[in-house]
């Protein structure tokens, strides 16, 4: 089926859990706001980091 | 409840769920047990959280620590989890923080579209379907197929080269877009609801995601998605493509407004 290094796979199911359950669901503002610029910022964050990750481990192998 | 704490809100339930679904599941901070919070026809699964970690100013601030966040995403994720399959669950999008429980009944009170939803996913389960391109194993099997025996050298031959290129970046575009249509067509037949998000961008082994997308599929015909990713397998293995499978989830894709029409 797939050749993904587990590595790989394993970022692709946390990008995969962070955008339900960051993006989806509903929304209800709750008496602690929470600002959604932050979170997307994280969220962006969040993914520039495993690329890195990623890019690291592909010097390594390479 | 004293003011060091408030509540966290990861979704909703009938209100005559059994409160010992979640005795299993750990709160988002690590300790407190998972309860239901009632009022009308519909409970909050809630849990308490504290103020130093979950408050405006904090939050702001761990929000930027993805090793804080990542732990906490999980969590949210396992409390609903416990319930798929079990019973009716309505995902809440991460975050949802209330100062007191009386509180929360009154967000529910106030939202009777919650029951309507809940309804509305009663016996379905979502999956997720991902199309993955290998982009370098189809390139080289399009550059292979145009490969021709005349034996040009120096301009002519770049200029064939460059053309050749062009013409199988068109390809490969054309074959993406293609792909992900037939795959999402495909699959949505096997579902009550389906949605495609947009891809991911391409990652760094160049794999290019085609198809991001979500299914609503009811209890009991799990099979026939997994039947529609193999046949898909087969039809679209050999050009480099391949599908991951993931779920049940919480229905997430299937919870808000834009699913109510």
């Amino acid at each position: 089926m797939t050749s993904n290094s587990p590595a790989l796979q394993q970022e692709v199911a946390l990008i995969e859990l962070v955008d339900r359950v960051l993006n989806k669901g509903v929304a209800l503002t709750g008496d602690i706001t929470l600002s959604v610029a932050g979170v997307d910022l994280v969220y962006v964050g969040l993914r520039l980091l495993l690329a890195s990750v990623g890019t690291l481990e592909q010097l390594e192998r390479d | 409840m004293t003011p060091t704490e408030a509540i966290y809100v990861y979704g909703v339930v009938r209100g005559g769920t059994a409160p010992d679904l979640f005795a299993d599941v750990g709160g988002i901070d690590g300790r407190s047990p998972v309860r239901l919070v009632v009022a009308d026809g519909t409970a909050a699964i809630t849990s308490a959280v504290p103020l130093s970690e979950f408050d405006a100013e904090p939050l702001e601030r761990n929000l930027k620590d993805s090793g804080w966040l990542e732990r906490k995403v999980h969590a949210h994720n396992d409390v609903l989890a416990a319930a798929v399959g079990k019973t009716v669950v309505l995902p809440l999008r991460f975050g949802a923080i209330y100062t007191s429980e009386e509180h929360v009944r009154e967000m529910l009170r106030a939202s009777p579209e919650l029951a309507r939803r809940l309804e509305r996913l009663d016996g379905l389960l979502e999956f997720g379907v991902k199309g993955v391109l290998d982009a370098a194993a189809l390139r080289s099997r399009l550059a292979d197929n145009g490969v021709d025996d005349a034996a040009d050298t120096g301009g002519r031959a770049y200029m064939l080269q460059k053309q050749r290129e062009r013409g199988i970046a068109e390809e490969m575009r054309a074959f993406a877009a293609a792909c992900a249509d037939a795959s999402h067509e495909r699959l949505s037949q096997a579902a009550e609801d389906a949605t495609a998000n947009p891809a991911q961008p391409s990652d760094v082994a160049g794999r290019e995601m085609l198809l991001n997308g979500a299914y609503l599929v009811r209890a009991g015909r799990e099979q026939q998605l997994g039947d529609a990713v193999r046949e898909l397998e087969e039809r679209f293995g050999a050009d480099g493509v391949s599908y991951e499978l993931t779920g049940p989830w919480p229905p997430y894709n299937f919870a808000g407004e834009e699913a109510e029409s």
